[in-house]
């Protein structure tokens, strides 16, 4: 009922008025919205079904009516979420030191300019690039460097734990290692110039990868053979998803050794490097049978 | 019985999807930006006034004339003249109708006069607005979502309202227009809190309801 109608009412009450007012006109009727209730339709294919299992990526997911089923749309907004949270998160300025590395930092001035504008991020500052000269060891094998990347959040969870394995790794196969470094604001071709800077023969980038959905965890390297400004993606050798649900940092330090020295052996890296007869030592990297099963991890739960 | 609604009788409403450029710009539309016309007449003014502000809230329209006319519905020129016609312009027929179903549904069931006396010779309308649209705000000097008090009775009691009203809350008046007006009515409109606009609304009618009750009272003793 109109607010001024019952102002009304209640001042006629007050002045005497006993018998109650008649009734306003009835508004008209809303009619009710349509019910239609849409069963939850189970994916139909069993080729879907059985790639589904093989990945967490959203196949198989069925339908409800024209649209996703609740605890899908609800699941995949929590990834979302998990994404954005580990993109947003920066390396503390003194982490490295924290930890024993030496610190070096990009062009990039703030992490929005980090975001907007990757090529600041290939090239080390003034401060950091003289630092590196006076620091770091030189002529070595490999140069190992750890980075923030699109997830600072990967880099601080298992970083270290990737950065031990890899150098243990690297010396058992003979290989000299350099200086650990650590870099903020870092790109994937930061290595080149670190490398360059040191003269080493393989540059190695640990870095938090961009993070996918319910993936903000994961770290990827990147590995290149005679690291100079202007190397490309054709010269370089990666590994993705290293995470606990992917491949642990233990296993990834020991394939990613593997890798280097068939860098230094055979004097290349990218697609030129042969890695044919390695299969067995790099295991799934190289291997071209499918993926062992992904389990789902569960951020929402709907009951049923 | 006093204070009874006296419910706005709606006379026409018509609907001009296409209307020609010069029927625009006569009655006040922009031809750039309008193209249909909505068009309402009523026998109550202040009513259909709140009603037209109503939809510009609810659609995408624009009160481009709202006049009322001389004399009040008692002596319209016709049997559909009331004693206003409010026109509203859209882009297109579809804003026009949801324009006009919100203005059909305020005059309906919330915007009217009600009766003052016990023979219904006097109307009074005490009306709040918790939340103006951008046709009366504009009216009126104040912001859209502002609260106001539509305070309108023919002059003696207006007068004397206004005062009670503007003296029962901490109201400001925005604007008073005194006698004569087309329909001879004097009409203000007041602004405050929404509270406030309330109770100023109340003391108003009040005050309204006592003078028409006892015209001579406060000069020659009651």
């Amino acid at each position: 009922m109109a607010r001024t109608r019952e102002l009304v009412a209640e001042l006629r009450a007050r002045l005497g008025g006993a018998a109650p007012l008649p009734p306003p006109t009835p508004l008209p009727r809303v009619p009710e919205p349509p019910v239609r209730v849409f069963p939850k339709r189970h994916e139909g294919s069993r080729y879907a079904r059985e790639t589904a299992a093989h990945t967490t990526a959203l196949l198989g997911i069925g339908q409800v009516g024209t649209r996703y089923a609740t605890d899908v749309a609800l699941q995949f907004q929590a990834e979302l979420a998990v994404a954005h949270g580990a993109v947003a998160t920066e390396l503390p300025e003194d982490w490295a030191a924290q930890n024993g590395l030496l610190g070096l930092r990009s062009r990039i001035t703030h992490h929005r300019e980090f975001l907007l504008r990757p090529d600041l991020g290939r090239r080390l500052d003034d401060l950091s690039l003289a630092r590196l000269k006076m620091e770091a060891k030189t002529g070595v094998d490999v140069q190992p460097i750890l980075a923030d990347g699109l997830s600072a959040i990967a880099c601080m969870q298992s970083g270290l734990e990737l950065l031990a394995a890899f150098t243990r790794a690297c010396e058992a196969r003979g290989l000299t290692v350099g200086t650990p470094v650590c870099a903020r604001y870092a790109r994937v071709w930061l290595e080149d110039e670190i490398g360059q800077t040191v003269k080493a023969r393989v540059a190695a980038i640990l870095l938090g990868e961009r993070p996918g959905l319910g993936t903000g965890d994961g770290l990827s390297a990147y590995l290149v053979y005679e690291p100079a400004v202007g190397k490309t993606d054709g010269d370089r050798n990666m590994m993705s998803n290293i995470h606990a649900r992917g491949t642990p940092p233990a296993v990834a330090g020991d394939r990613l050794a593997v890798l280097a020295r068939a860098m230094v052996d055979q004097k290349r890296s990218g697609v030129s490097l042969e890695l044919g007869h390695l299969v067995a030592e790099l295991g799934d990297a190289a291997s071209r049978h499918p993926r062992a099963p992904q389990v789902r991890e569960r951020l929402v739960e709907v009951p049923t | 019985m006093i204070l009874e609604p006296l419910p706005p009788r709606i006379l026409s409403v018509r609907r001009i999807p296409h209307a020609d450029p010069a029927l625009l710009l006569a009655y006040g539309a922009d031809p750039a930006r309008h193209r249909s016309l909505g068009l309402v007449t009523c026998d109550q003014d202040d009513p259909t006034y709140v009603a037209l502000d109503e939809a510009t809230k609810n659609a995408n329209v624009d009160v481009v004339f709202a006049k009322s006319f001389y004399a009040g519905a008692g002596h319209g020129s016709g049997p559909l003249s009331g004693e206003i016609m409010g026109v509203l312009a859209a882009a297109d027929p579809d804003e026009i109708d949801a324009g006009l179903k919100a203005l059909l549904r305020c005059l309906e069931s919330d915007a009217c006069f009600y009766a003052a006396d016990e023979a219904k010779k006097t109307a009074v309308f005490p009306h709040v607005i918790s939340s103006l649209g951008h046709y009366l705000s504009t009216a009126a000097g104040l912001k859209p979502g502002d609260s106001m008090a539509y305070l309108v009775a023919p002059p003696m009691e207006a007068t004397v309202g206004f005062d009670m009203a503007l003296k029962a809350a901490d109201v400001r008046a925005a604007k008073i227009f005194p006698p004569p007006t087309e329909t001879n009515f004097s009409a203000a409109w007041l602004t405050g809190s929404l509270e406030a606009c309330e109770a100023a609304a109340v003391a108003f009618c009040e005050a309204v309801v006592r003078v028409a009750a006892n015209p001579k009272g406060d000069v020659w003793g009651s």
